[in-house]
């Protein structure tokens, strides 16, 4: 487990993180905006003062769609402890894994971390968008406390007043809490603990407390007067469910809200508890790669991932990924091809199983998820343009992510961009790139005089 | 002051720091390719290779590896310097090239003692082929390779001949095998002029004819106008041009090397395989019109650029994607401008730059998309494009951000994919999606076998979701801050709407 601040520092050590003293002007809101446009790192505001400091582009960040050696996964990766440079495909097995249902409870309780303040909530400094009236605090995680055991979802939010937050959390949480009843918020919590509200959230998965959940046992936790919540979070707000719930929506939602249904949660702040120098992550809503976007990008991708390998008896599929820069209308899937036919049972599975996407596109299993621009290169020049781009009648479903209709039924669409399996190996072009275009001593004399040649890169992750 | 030849655009990239000159001995035979692929996978520097091992002749040429390349974020970088053009932003560019080519200059000829590429002259049996280093570019190619070339080929219509880029295969010292694509200007003039009167066609293969040159000969350009006097508005002056000693025609006399010879009739030796510019090795080995030496001239110590064919697929970019995106985007959305469609912009798919492109445009009537479509598949888009892309005015096709977030929005898979029939249209062979024997070895080049086109309508109109936070100061400012802290500044680009984001 690591705890968050430690997570910042990784990326900080990583050089994918850069620290900028936070101005009065722009808002930080605008500041991430334009860091993920940039594609650029982490972005750490700090503070001399008693507000937080406040961090961006924690859990995605990049889009994938230009040779970087950071990936949409990468950062996310680092907070869940697997590697500094981790596979796409451990990233997803490791978000699966923190939710799956345990036999025997591990819990381990630790003391808290963040202890009381005076700060009010609103002296808390979370970020007002330029667009905003009040600051709004995003990436949070609920924790409602009841008999079975604690329940962890995303929350976000603005903040009304000195002790007013006016949240947005899944409707499927309210089954557990009764209106005066108290409940917990934490932010900068350990990946693990956020990944899991995001993956227990998309994927209808909130009737199961976290004690029987895998994550309940690997992130230390300490009870508070609403819920379990990770020891080491940075700030933990205690708030009662206020008694008039207004008919209000936030302007804002983030990204989870467009899988499953949300409601409007107001909260009256009781306590606030926060770590000496505590940041906490934040994202712009609403624009590309933020990180609610991509959270949920690799949530989803990852119950997918899973459900497509436990299904045939064999597990053909290599990886799985829902681009952010699609904003999830998009499936990409790499697999390898059993039979004959099996594109079509594979995308149409994959169509029966999410309907946030009308197009799924199959590239061979040995295509990388590090390398998206051969994808986008491949679903054009290896797949012929009338017989590889298949479309169903438009009798189905709409799907839920494009925007162009809303009502009716509509259409899919899946491309093919594997080798024919009925081809002759002849007929097979091999690729030309560094790897494959030349033979492996060659390639090493090159890698070896690289830097004598006058060059500044480091040819070493080809 | 542009750079009006390929010495003076080695000059820019070097003033630049873009250039690394190899001084150790490097051999031809797939060494130089291996080099400039790896500069091109991760985007550093153009390598010169200033000692050419294995070379077979007295001749001291040099090679350059990919030189046209531009940086992967802002492939236009080094043309915008070479042509003093804004660079600053895709747009301002393409806008600045646009402006250029509607100013032609005629090219002037100056007398052949004033010609760098008249200081060595070879004709007849001295003139040979195997002087020259030409790299063998990937394993597995059908031979060695000329690969950034312009040739010039008389032309009824326009004084100056028509020039175009064909690649050369070379089989000994005075035989190459050409790629000649029926549907192309000079290749129809060859199949369906000069073969069907048994006539062989005077050509001059041109190597290092300059950037302005080089990118006007991949433009579509009208038949009756020459390439070379948009290659002078281009470079704001004219090109000078010098008779070649074997023919009637002119060539650029800053030029590296220049292989007079003759396209022979009714003749072929094989070309290919090769890697090509789908990022695939294609095959099988196609026969190919000869082209037969006469004479070569060039400069004292030619440079010999190449390209590593294959390598602009994906993330990558070479000499013919940055063309793609720096010359041809220009010139097409010029031309669509001029044939009457409300073009915004039109370039190129950064990922495989000559099969798809994206076309900002704005739907002023109902079917203009399908009449825009229609128009460029029939003209100059028939062979290599199979696929265009239609975004709203304002949404920048040289963001692949906004075109794949438009793709995936906006583009309704019951009614906004539209094919141009089923598998009547002609094809490049050297495509991998269809097999050998549908490909066959068709006599003026084209696949046996025809394929499909179509577009996609992506455009979305008013129902876009944001693509910024804050108003244009805040963002400037932001941008500010963040270069300060360490965020290189052409990271913001390419912005996800024309003029917008910015």
């Amino acid at each position: 487990m690591t705890a968050f601040r430690n997570h910042i520092h990784f990326l900080r050590k990583t050089d994918d993180c850069c620290w900028l003293e936070r101005p009065k002007s722009p808002s930080p809101q605008v500041l991430a905006g334009e860091a993920l446009r940039a594609n650029g790192p982490a972005l750490r505001c700090t503070t001399a003062d008693s507000r937080l400091d406040l961090v961006s582009g924690v859990y995605g960040g990049v889009d994938g769609l230009s040779r970087r050696s950071r990936y949409p996964w990468s950062r996310l990766g680092i907070g869940l402890g697997i590697d500094q440079e981790p596979e796409y495909v451990a990233v997803l097995e490791a978000v699966t894994e923190l939710t799956d249902r345990v036999d025997e409870h591990g819990i381990t309780y630790v003391e808290r971390a963040a202890t009381a303040t005076d700060l009010s909530v609103r002296e808390l400094g979370f970020p007002t968008p330029p667009d905003g009236t009040w600051p709004r605090l995003t990436l949070g995680l609920l924790s409602v406390g009841t008999d079975d055991g604690s329940y962890w979802t995303p929350i976000h939010g603005t903040v009304l007043d000195d002790e007013t937050i006016r949240a947005r959390v899944p409707d499927a949480i309210t089954d557990r809490f009764a209106r005066g009843g108290i409940v917990s918020v934490a932010l900068g919590v350990p990946a693990e603990a956020l990944a899991a509200a995001y993956h227990l959230t998309v994927t209808d998965g909130l009737s199961v407390p976290v004690e029987d959940r895998r994550v309940g046992s690997t992130v230390p936790v300490i009870p508070t007067s609403g819920g379990l919540v990770p020891s080491s979070s940075e700030v933990v707000i205690e708030a009662e469910i206020a008694d008039q719930q207004p008919e209000t929506r936030s302007e804002k939602r983030e990204f989870w809200e467009r899988i499953a249904d949300s409601t409007t949660l107001t909260l009256d702040v009781t306590n606030v508890f926060t770590r000496d120098g505590a940041v906490v992550p934040f994202t712009p809503l609403d624009v590309p790669l933020s990180d609610d976007l991509q959270l949920v990008a690799l949530a989803l991708a990852a119950q997918l991932y899973d459900r497509v390998n436990s299904y045939w008896g064999v597990a053909p599929v290599e990886w799985l990924l829902l681009p952010a820069s699609g904003r999830l209308g998009i499936c990409v899937v790499s697999a390898k091809m059993l039979y004959a036919g099996f594109e079509w049972q594979l995308s149409n599975f994959l169509f029966s199983f999410s309907n946030c996407y009308d197009t799924v596109i199959i590239v061979d299993d040995e295509a990388s998820p590090r390398d998206l621009g051969q994808v986008l290169a491949d679903i054009w020049v290896k797949a012929h343009p009338s017989r590889d781009w298949l479309f169903s009648e438009s009798d189905a479903p709409v799907a839920r992510m494009p925007t162009y209709s809303r009502e009716g039924t509509g259409a899919r669409l899946y491309i093919d961009a594997t080798w024919d399996p009925r081809w002759d190996e002849e007929y097979i072009a091999p690729q030309v790139s560094f790897t494959d275009s030349y033979p492996p001593n060659l390639r090493a004399a090159v890698r070896s005089s690289w830097a004598e040649f006058g060059f500044n890169t480091n040819p070493d992750g080809l | 002051m542009s750079a009006s030849s390929f010495r003076t655009f080695i000059d820019v990239l070097e003033r630049s720091g873009a250039i690394t000159r190899i001084t150790d001995d490097v051999s031809w035979d797939l060494e130089a390719s291996a080099i400039t692929m790896m500069a091109i996978e991760t985007d550093d520097r153009i390598p010169v290779f200033e000692s050419v091992q294995n070379r077979q002749s007295d001749t001291d040429a040099r090679l350059v590896g990919d030189p046209y390349r531009g940086p992967q974020q802002r492939p236009w970088k080094w043309f915008s310097r070479a042509f003093d053009l804004p660079g600053g932003s895709g747009p301002a560019y393409y806008e600045g090239v646009i402006d250029r080519l509607r100013e032609p200059i005629e090219p002037r000829i100056i007398p052949d003692t004033e010609a760098p590429c008249k200081e060595v002259i070879r004709t007849d049996d001295d003139a040979s082929l195997l002087e020259f280093p030409w790299p063998y570019i990937h394993q597995g190619d059908g031979g060695r390779y000329a690969t950034l070339t312009t040739l010039v080929a008389p032309d009824p219509d326009s004084e100056w001949g028509s020039w175009s880029r064909h690649r050369a295969m070379i089989h000994g010292a005075s035989r190459a095998s050409l790629l000649l694509l029926a549907g192309e200007q000079v290749p129809n003039h060859y199949y369906f002029n000069y073969e069907l009167d048994d006539e062989p066609m005077p050509v001059a293969l041109t190597i290092g004819a300059g950037p302005a040159v080089e990118s006007t000969a991949e433009m579509w350009i009208p038949v009756g106008r020459s390439e070379v006097s948009f290659a002078g508005g281009l470079q704001e002056s004219p090109v000078d041009l010098v008779r070649c000693e074997t023919n009637d025609l002119a060539v650029p006399a800053s030029a590296e090397v220049v292989i007079e010879g003759r396209v022979l009739p009714n003749e072929r030796l094989h070309e290919g395989p090769f890697g090509d510019y789908f990022g695939y090795m294609n095959g099988p080995r196609r026969s190919m019109p000869i082209l037969e030496v006469d004479a070569i001239t060039h400069r004292s110590d030619p440079y010999v650029p190449f390209c590593v064919e294959g390598a602009g697929i994906g993330y990558g970019e070479n000499s013919s994607s940055t063309f793609a995106v720096a010359a041809s985007g220009p010139d097409a959305t010029l031309g669509l401008r001029i044939a009457g469609f409300d073009v915004e912009l039109a370039a190129p798919w950064p990922f495989t730059s000559r099969t798809v492109w994206v076309i900002a445009v704005d739907p002023a009537y109902p079917g203009v998309l399908h009449e825009l479509a229609n128009f460029i598949f029939t003209t100059w888009g028939m062979l290599h494009i199979d696929f265009f892309v239609f975004v709203d005015s304002d949404v920048n096709p040289l963001s692949p951000r906004a075109v794949i977030e438009a793709i995936s929005l906006h583009a309704d898979p019951s009614s906004d994919f539209h094919q141009f029939g089923v598998e009547r249209m002609p094809k490049v062979p050297l495509n991998i999606y269809q097999t050998p024997d549908e490909k066959g070895s068709a006599t003026v080049g084209t696949s046996k076998t025809k394929t499909s086109k179509a577009y996609i309508d992506a455009c979305a109109g008013s129902d876009r979701p944001a693509q910024v936070v804050g108003d244009p100061d805040a963002r400037k400012q932001a941008r500010e801050l963040l270069v300060e802290a360490g965020v290189p500044e052409a990271a913001f680009e390419p912005p996800n709407t024309i003029g917008g984001d910015r």
